[in-house]
């Protein structure tokens, strides 16, 4: 991004991504061997690559969470999808208008302001009382945590889109709706991404709370019923296929927004 | 070059007769420190085809002047007329140039070239071609698909002058256009300007703090006093074009502004 430090030169260091969890793994794999750590508080790496192989491919019969990983995934996913398109939904234009029209940033920044204080999990209670257990709380909390990354970047991001930018297009007659979308929008899109980027890792983090409250399926809903039958190999693949999963969400949206839009493909 | 120059933009007849007319215009700001008044009385009138220096040192306000002209800022009083026609916002028939790049950086050369053209009645063959005739007429053939943060300074600003000739404006304001860049490059884009202009007959107000750029450019140079910003005296430049910097005349010429901009 900024002109320090040192550009990659094409094809090396391919490796580097990994080196972290594969000293992760070692480390994991020395202690659990020594026996420094019991396997009731850490199993080896072994017995999570074996669970995890279970409940990725394996059949019904083979255990209690064999083969369930494809209707979780799909419930988790598809709760993130819904909770993250109704924040960006919201969050999104509402965040661009705050930025340019002064009645709107005045109408919003204080109550925007106020609630990021209070932290996304504060809300679970009510969230309980009000949609009872299940899709619908879920959905509440992961679309109020994902809102205010999504709409406090896109706001900034619209504020500082360059002036000479919007200037440049009223002159060569360029109307108020292709300015929005050929100039104000691209100008942004550096913090609109951000913005979008965050929200969606704070899905993962505020489904899993969702999710812990006693679904049926789920990722969250693995981990928590995991530990009430101590089974702490398949909370911890719990959280590695979280943690995957975000990852790729991630790097989804991130291609999904280069492939649509020249202005987060040619981000400078 | 003539030739081709005339084949692709057509020969617009310099019509003499006043183009731009700045009727008593006087703008001031509300600042901190009380009110802050920038411009006071200005009054000139450019004829069509005519190009004009405004010549000042900073904060005399004559960016303020081409901005009102521009459209982007209404006068406090006064008035300026294009064509007799109130100047009510910006519009493709003024175009400006600006000191700082205002390119789009998400677009490539050539589409910055064509942003203007989008949404006029014209088919998508039709809008290409235009576009590469002017890539053309700026030398920049070979960089169309170049992003603007990957060419040059001066590159950019053939750019901007392209993307605003394409939309074949009346008048043309250029605010220091060429300040940001080295002494050569600043040479090979006044002569890139004359000869474009010779051709295509704009009218062009061109505010500079550089003495030698105005005299090389102008018909007549606009010299600014500072707070307020008036017009402190016109001056007619009649050097034969194309114009030597080493001739004497020249040199006369410019040593008396750079004497008047000092006093």
């Amino acid at each position: 991004m900024g002109s320090y430090g040192s550009k990659p030169v094409k094809g090396s260091g391919w490796y580097l991504p990994w080196v972290i969890p594969a000293l992760f793994c070692f480390f994991w794999w020395a202690v659990s061997a020594t026996g420094l750590v019991p396997a009731y508080l850490l199993p080896p790496p072994r017995d999570i690559v074996e669970a995890g192989y279970a409940y990725l491919l394996g059949t019904p019969e083979g255990g209690p969470y064999a083969g369930r990983f494809v209707r979780d995934a799909a419930a988790s996913l598809w709760r993130v999808f819904c909770g993250f398109s109704l924040a960006v939904a919201v969050g999104l234009p509402l965040g661009i208008l705050s930025g340019r029209l002064w009645v709107v940033e005045r109408l919003t920044g204080t109550t925007v302001n106020a609630f990021r204080a209070v932290p996304g999990i504060t809300w679970l209670p009510l969230a309980l009382v009000w949609f009872g257990i299940g899709m619908k709380a879920t959905l509440f909390l992961v679309a109020l945590a994902a809102f205010f990354p999504v709409f406090l970047n896109a706001a900034a991001g619209a504020r500082q889109v360059n002036p000479l930018f919007l200037q440049a297009g009223a002159m060569m007659g360029v109307k108020r709706l292709r300015g929005t979308f050929a100039i104000l929008l691209p100008g942004a899109m550096p913090h609109i991404m951000t913005g979008l980027r965050l929200g969606l890792g704070i899905s993962w983090a505020y489904l899993v709370l969702g999710e812990l409250t006693g679904v049926p399926d789920g990722l969250g809903a693995v981990i928590m019923d995991a530990r009430m039958l101590g089974r702490i190999d398949m909370i911890v693949v719990g959280i590695i296929v979280i943690a995957v999963m975000g990852r790729i969400t991630d790097k989804l949206l991130q291609g999904g927004l280069r492939l649509c839009f020249k202005s987060a493909r040619r981000m400078p | 070059m003539k030739t081709r120059l005339k084949a692709v933009v057509g020969n617009r007849a310099a019509s003499r007769e006043d183009t731009l007319r700045f009727e008593g215009l006087s703008k001031g700001f509300h600042t901190a420190g009380g009110y802050l008044p920038v411009l006071e009385d200005v009054s000139f009138r450019a004829e069509g085809g005519e190009l004009i220096a405004i010549l000042g040192r900073s904060g005399c306000g004559k960016s303020t002047l081409l901005k009102i002209a521009a459209g982007f800022i209404s006068p406090s009083s006064g008035r300026v007329l294009l064509n007799g026609e109130p100047v009510e916002g910006p519009g493709p028939d003024r175009c400006v140039i600006f000191q700082e790049d205002a390119l789009f950086p998400w677009l490539t050369v050539g589409e910055n070239i064509a942003f203007g053209l989008k949404g006029r009645k014209q088919s998508r063959k039709a809008r290409a071609e235009e576009m590469s005739r002017f890539l053309n007429l700026v030398g920049l053939n070979e960089f169309r698909d170049y992003l603007p943060h990957e060419i040059s300074g001066g590159m950019k600003q053939r750019v901007a002058l392209a993307r605003v000739l394409i939309l074949r404006p009346e008048v043309l304001l250029m605010d220091e256009p060429f300040a940001a860049l080295d002494a050569q490059s600043r040479e090979e884009m006044q002569c890139l300007l004359l000869m474009l202009w010779q051709e295509l007959g704009h009218t062009i107000l061109f505010v500079t703090h550089d003495v030698g750029e105005a005299v090389m450019l102008a018909d007549r140079i606009l010299l600014m006093s500072k707070n307020p910003g008036r017009i402190r005296e016109e001056i007619s430049v009649s050097l034969p074009r194309p114009r030597e910097r080493e001739g004497a005349a020249f040199a006369g010429l410019s040593r008396r502004l750079h004497e008047a901009l000092r006093g």
